[in-house]
């Protein structure tokens, strides 16, 4: 933490500053290698879908700016064979369900997605990307979970409606570590509990 | 998404600070001259690390919360959850006061080890985009670093509270030569007690505002925030509050402060809710014209 950011909190404005601050996409792309060592190294396959979550803002100006990201998708949609779909959960949370057998194509969606986004300066909303995987044999699923305020990313593996395998969770951290860039704080690994005990985050 | 930086609270907030870090000064060095303050500020010191470490037990305690797990309150933990992950801070623990007056508070010394509390009688009477209002709000007040800064502000305070109920005790019995300065000593503390109660009672209206911003932009929603403002004050009036002790260290981190009585402006340590709601309609305005 450097001086700036202490003396802006001791003014009273760290608060306000850090929750308008624009997304960081910059590493979102580490997980479009990532998924080859998950199946390689862990045997956890990408279950072919990943997600945006972002809070919404109250106002006329942010809903256009939903609308365009959703053009934006549907155009996608025919171009790469990504599809694509809305989703409010039970806390009023906002997300952008994308389905692809191609990994990469995910990741450029939700890029895509993110980036329209911080062009209409609601950057500062997106919460987080999902990305899902499952064991290839024991009925077991993990995430990645991409911060953007971070601007890292996080394992998540939930069992249940509110427990989560933490053992799973390092042993993911050691193994992709350096391939991804891994929050290191665990006080930031936050879970994205699915609203039913056998869904997707986004579900 | 960014609002128009609140530049008259900014300058108040700064003057405030400025003033208290003066009359600071000017107290040690009046005080340096009269008496041993050596020994003074060594015990208040130990006192006020004290109370800064165990600030949030005592808050806790003292509205009798207790710490809830995320299979007790899952929304709660989940809605306290996501906003932290907007506002790009540690989890906190969660806290639920059994207690029918709506209120909530955030206490701990640092943004990593911090509590927010939330009453029964709040999860009752807010729906869910106004509880989020208040979290954020009290959110904000950590991320502020809120509890720091105001121990820090109230700490030669303190010290010169006690000096002036301690010197009127023991001081003017003893007729040594160092009776003359005693008093002096006294007058000193008194009149930088007056004035420094003052401006911490305006620097902490001035962190409401600014937590009252925080929150807002948190969740992207401020008029939620004004209206649970509104419906919390409302109830506040109603509510019988015998049950509610004094504490008015602590008073300064609640969302609505807990009156005993008449207050004046001067002496309360939060704005008044009207004008409170009123900045975050001008947030919500800011907001709809871009």
């Amino acid at each position: 933490m450097g001086l700036f950011d202490s003396l802006r909190s001791a003014l009273g404005f760290g608060a306000e500053a850090d929750a308008t601050r624009a997304a960081d996409p910059e590493d979102l792309f580490g997980m479009s290698t990532a998924y080859l060592t998950m199946e390689a190294d862990l045997e956890f396959a990408p279950v072919a879908a990943a997600a945006l979550c972002f809070s919404s803002v109250d106002s006329t100006d942010f809903a256009g700016a939903v609308d365009e990201v959703e053009e934006i998708l549907r155009a996608g949609e025919e171009d790469t064979g990504t599809a694509f779909r809305r989703h409010e959960d039970d806390h009023g949370y906002h997300w952008v369900v994308l389905e692809d057998d191609d990994p990469e194509d995910l990741v450029t969606s939700i890029h895509f997605a993110a980036d329209t986004f911080v062009e209409r300066g609601y950057g500062s909303r997106i919460l987080a990307a999902v990305f899902g995987f499952e064991h290839v044999r024991e009925d077991r699923r993990a995430y990645w979970i991409y911060s953007f305020r971070r601007g890292a990313y996080y394992p998540f593996a939930p069992t249940g409606r509110h427990d989560r395998d933490t053992r799973l969770e390092f042993k993911l951290q050691s193994v992709l570590d350096g391939e991804l860039d891994v929050e290191d704080d665990e006080g930031y690994w936050y879970p994205l509990w699915p609203d039913r005990p056998d869904g997707h985050p986004w579900e | 998404m960014e609002w128009n930086p609140d530049w008259g609270l900014r300058g108040r907030m700064v003057l405030t600070m400025f003033l208290l870090v003066v009359l600071y000064v000017v107290f040690i060095a009046a005080l340096s001259q009269y008496m041993g303050l050596f020994g003074v500020v060594l015990i208040m010191g130990l006192f006020s690390l004290g109370q800064f470490f165990f600030s949030d037990r005592l808050a806790l305690y003292s509205m009798g919360a207790t710490r809830v797990d995320e299979g007790e309150y899952p929304t709660l933990h989940a809605t306290v959850g996501r906003l932290c992950q907007q506002a790009d801070l540690p989890k906190p623990d969660v806290a639920v006061a059994d207690t029918r007056t709506p209120n909530a508070f955030a206490a701990g010394r640092s943004r990593s080890a911090s509590t927010v509390c939330v009453t029964t009688g709040l999860l009752d009477t807010l729906d869910e985009a106004e509880l989020e209002g208040v979290l954020a709000h009290e959110l904000a007040h950590v991320k502020n670093r809120d509890v720091m800064v105001m121990t820090i502000a109230s700490f030669l305070s303190t010290i010169a509270f006690m000096i002036v109920r301690w010197g009127w005790l023991f001081g003017g019995n003893r007729n040594r030569q160092g009776g003359g300065g005693i008093v002096v000593a006294i007058l000193v503390s008194l009149v930088v007690w007056i004035v420094s109660f003052l401006l911490i009672r305006a620097l902490s209206r001035y962190r409401e505002y600014a937590a009252d911003r925080g929150g807002a932009a948190i969740t992207g929603n401020p008029t939620a925030l004004a209206s649970a403002l509104r419906s919390i004050s409302g109830r506040m009036d109603r509510v019988p509050q015998e049950d509610l002790r004094e504490q008015s260290e602590m008073n300064a981190f609640f969302v609505i402060p807990i009156r005993s009585g008449f207050v004046g402006r001067v002496f309360s340590t939060h704005p008044p809710t009207e004008k409170r709601v009123e900045r975050l309609r001008e947030m919500a305005a800011e907001m709809e014209r871009r």
